[in-house]
């Protein structure tokens, strides 16, 4: 039953033209980013190959739905707007992007002052490139918001309990390393897909594309996938945690995660002799926990065909 | 000083033997100039074991100045004197403490006192680093200030008619009572102090612009001039470069001009003056008008690994970390405004000043903050 939800993804990557096989793989930098996420010190490699499975297929659909929109529009390249269209309907995940790309902007802002070579190439390449990304997003969302209630994200601090949990979990989680172990942790959490810009392109067989994303698009699609892989991570420890029956705890189920792995570590494996291997996430949490995540729960759920269009759920969007 | 013979008495006895002053002066009436003199060398000589500095300079004997030496000299000098140990250690305490009361003139007199600025360093230098070490001395200088005050009051209201405004808040802020009776602490310290194990940040990169106030010739700046590039199909100015001090100039067609790469303030103003020769030869009128620092950044390390995960948790206000964008974290200071990059390694770098003090007091607060995330 597990995996069929598996298969029809599969299925799909190869059927989509890729059968050449994925020659180029983010398996070994799929461990490390798991690792900084919240995985075990090595996480399984058939647990990253599925989470890379999961997020390539995710991306092809999601730059699929990207060209059409652009196609729509009669533009010749997928812009950042044709992705920020696609995710309006979700405001939180919306809101983490567009944080983003503020903090991206403020960033090169920053390192530009500090170098004085910086500073004379930005003024070579015209002064326009500050804040260009916010001018983006928000000149885009002006132009579609119907309600105002895309443009009150931008004014909106609420706290981001997704990213306050993630955060949560890592300072838990190199409060208990030395110096050794947190340097290298530092290292995997380094590790992006952006930083392996031209990998990441092939990755996604761009070229064999007709409408292709432009430099900020491609930016984006590398955060959504450093994200889909974030939700994995979150998604499969919560999976694993439920699994772990803890007879007499009648709130065992709502612990939050960040609770995890305090908890794995201060209870002794002795207790649950089962837990000794399960440090890693395996590939069945990750396959549990998409399996729950397309599974819309409600009275209506039969009825809503928002997902049953592309037939996945997007993690990242 | 007569009417407060009795706190002075008390005093005497627990200074233990200080050695005495000349009696107090006639506490009516502004001292003689004579008078004054006699005191500051008598003081200055007492300081002199300390610190091998000379006298201050001329500025000193202006007769609003000495504010901080009348208040020494006729107040009991024992009670000046023994405020003096107590002072060093609190001198920790001043960052916290409201100056405000201290009129201007003083205060910038004081930045002209090398002794005291001194005396203020080595005070804080043989500080030691763990804050406990400050906790005895609050009930020292309880004491000390309690004698103080009344003593100060006293003086004050005899000295210093036109003063007591100034004076009149001091009772109620003990800490700024021990300040005003000791060798005046300045607001900006001339020479960098730092917390401990004595970090000084290095400044690294200094931007200012300056206007020429003229017209000018690109093209022809750009054909004469050596070491000048100019390529107007892709940017409306010169880049000009001098060796001396090491530095990169853009100079536009209006005359106003950016320099950048000097690393201290004067080097900057320097390095300007010398393009603005530069372009003087070349025949324009140039002048030097508003020549303003923009931008100062400065970098050191404090030598442990720090943890930023933490420090992003409990800092969420003022800090953004993500490693997968930049490895450190952008941490905005909001008092100074100053924008500071920590790395895990140890390296702080320290952005968006205007001025050195700026980088010296972000410095200054953020280190006993990352103490707290030291990753051991």
């Amino acid at each position: 039953m597990n995996n069929t939800a598996a298969s029809p993804m599969s299925t799909a990557t190869s059927s989509s033209g890729r059968n050449t096989g994925k020659s180029i793989s983010f398996a070994t930098e799929l461990q490390s980013m798991m690792y900084s996420l919240g995985d075990a010190r090595r996480p399984l490699h058939e647990t990253a190959v599925l989470v890379e499975d999961v997020v390539h297929t995710q991306l092809i659909n999601l730059l699929q739905q990207a060209a059409e929109v652009s196609q729509l529009r009669g533009a010749r390249v997928i812009t950042p707007e044709d992705l920020l269209f696609l995710m309006r309907k979700d405001k939180k995940k919306l809101r983490r992007l567009l944080k983003y790309m503020f903090i991206r902007d403020y960033k090169s802002k920053i390192v530009k002052g500090i170098d004085e070579d910086d500073l004379l190439e930005d003024k070579l390449s015209g002064s326009n490139n500050t804040n260009k990304r916010q001018k983006i997003a928000q000149d885009f969302l002006n132009s579609i918001d119907q309600t105002g209630e895309l443009l009150a994200m931008f004014e909106d601090d609420e706290v981001d309990e997704v990213k306050q949990e993630r955060m949560e979990r890592a300072e838990r989680q190199t409060r208990i390393m030395d110096s050794a172990q947190y340097a290298e942790f530092c290292e995997s959490r380094q590790l992006s897909f952006s930083k392996k810009a031209s990998k990441f392109r092939d990755w996604l067989d761009c070229s064999s594309m007709e409408i292709k994303p432009n430099v900020v698009a491609m930016e984006i699609l590398a955060y959504l996938a450093y994200e889909t892989v974030a939700q994995l991570v979150d998604l499969a420890l919560l999976v694993r945690q439920d699994m772990v029956t803890k007879a007499g705890d009648p709130f065992s189920h709502a612990i939050s995660a960040t609770f995890i792995q305090y908890h794995n570590s201060a209870e002794s494996t002795a207790a649950c002799g089962v837990e000794a291997h399960s440090d890693a996430i395996q590939p069945c949490h990750i396959r549990e926990a998409i399996r729950r995540y397309s599974h819309k729960i409600g009275p209506l759920s039969p009825f809503t065909n928002a997902y049953r269009r592309s037939g996945m759920a997007f993690l990242a969007c | 000083m007569a009417s407060a013979p009795g706190p002075e008495r008390d005093l005497r006895l627990l200074a233990g033997c200080l050695p005495l002053y000349p009696p107090p002066p006639p506490t009516v009436g502004l001292l003689s100039m004579e008078q004054q003199e006699t005191y500051l060398e008598l003081y200055l000589d007492q300081c002199a074991a300390q610190d091998d500095l000379t006298p201050p300079r001329s500025p000193l004997f202006n007769p609003v100045v000495p504010y901080g030496m009348y208040i020494l000299n006729a107040s009991n000098p024992d009670t000046a004197f023994n405020s003096n140990p107590e002072v060093k250690e609190t001198s920790g305490d001043f960052s916290s403490v409201d100056l405000s009361f201290l009129p201007d003139e003083v205060t910038q007199e004081n930045k002209d006192q090398p002794v005291i600025s001194s005396r203020h360093e080595t005070e804080e230098n043989s500080e030691s680093q763990s804050p406990q070490s400050r906790l005895p001395s609050p009930s020292e200088q309880d004491i000390g200030l309690g004698l103080n005050s009344s003593s100060l009051s006293n003086s004050h209201s005899q000295l210093h008619p036109g003063d007591t405004d100034s004076v009149q808040p001091s009772p109620e802020k003990p800490n700024s009572d021990s300040l005003s009776l000791a060798p005046i602490t300045p607001m900006t310290p001339m020479t960098p102090v730092s917390e401990c194990c004595g970090i000084v940040p290095q400044l690294q990169n200094i931007v200012s612009t300056v206007n020429l106030a003229c017209k000018l010739d690109l093209k022809k700046i750009a054909l004469h001039a050596k070491n000048a590039e100019y390529n107007p199909k892709r940017f409306a100015a010169v880049i000009m470069r001098i060796r001396e001090p090491r530095t990169t100039a853009l100079i536009f067609s209006s005359g106003k001009m950016v320099c950048t790469g000097a690393k201290s303030e004067e080097q900057s103003r320097l390095a300007a003056r010398k393009y603005a020769r530069v372009v003087q030869k070349l025949g324009f009128p140039a002048r030097f008008l508003d020549f303003k620092i923009q931008n100062m950044v400065g970098s050191c390390d404090v030598r442990f690994p720090i943890r930023l995960e933490g420090l992003v948790l409990t800092h969420q206000q003022f800090s953004s970390y993500e490693p997968e964008l930049f490895p450190g974290l952008i941490y905005r200071m909001v008092k100074p405004r100053i924008v500071l990059l920590i790395f895990v390694s140890g390296k702080v770098v320290l952005t968006g000043a205007k001025e050195r003090s700026e980088i010296y007091e972000a410095f200054e607060n953020i280190y006993p903050i990352l103490k707290g995330f030291k990753k051991a």
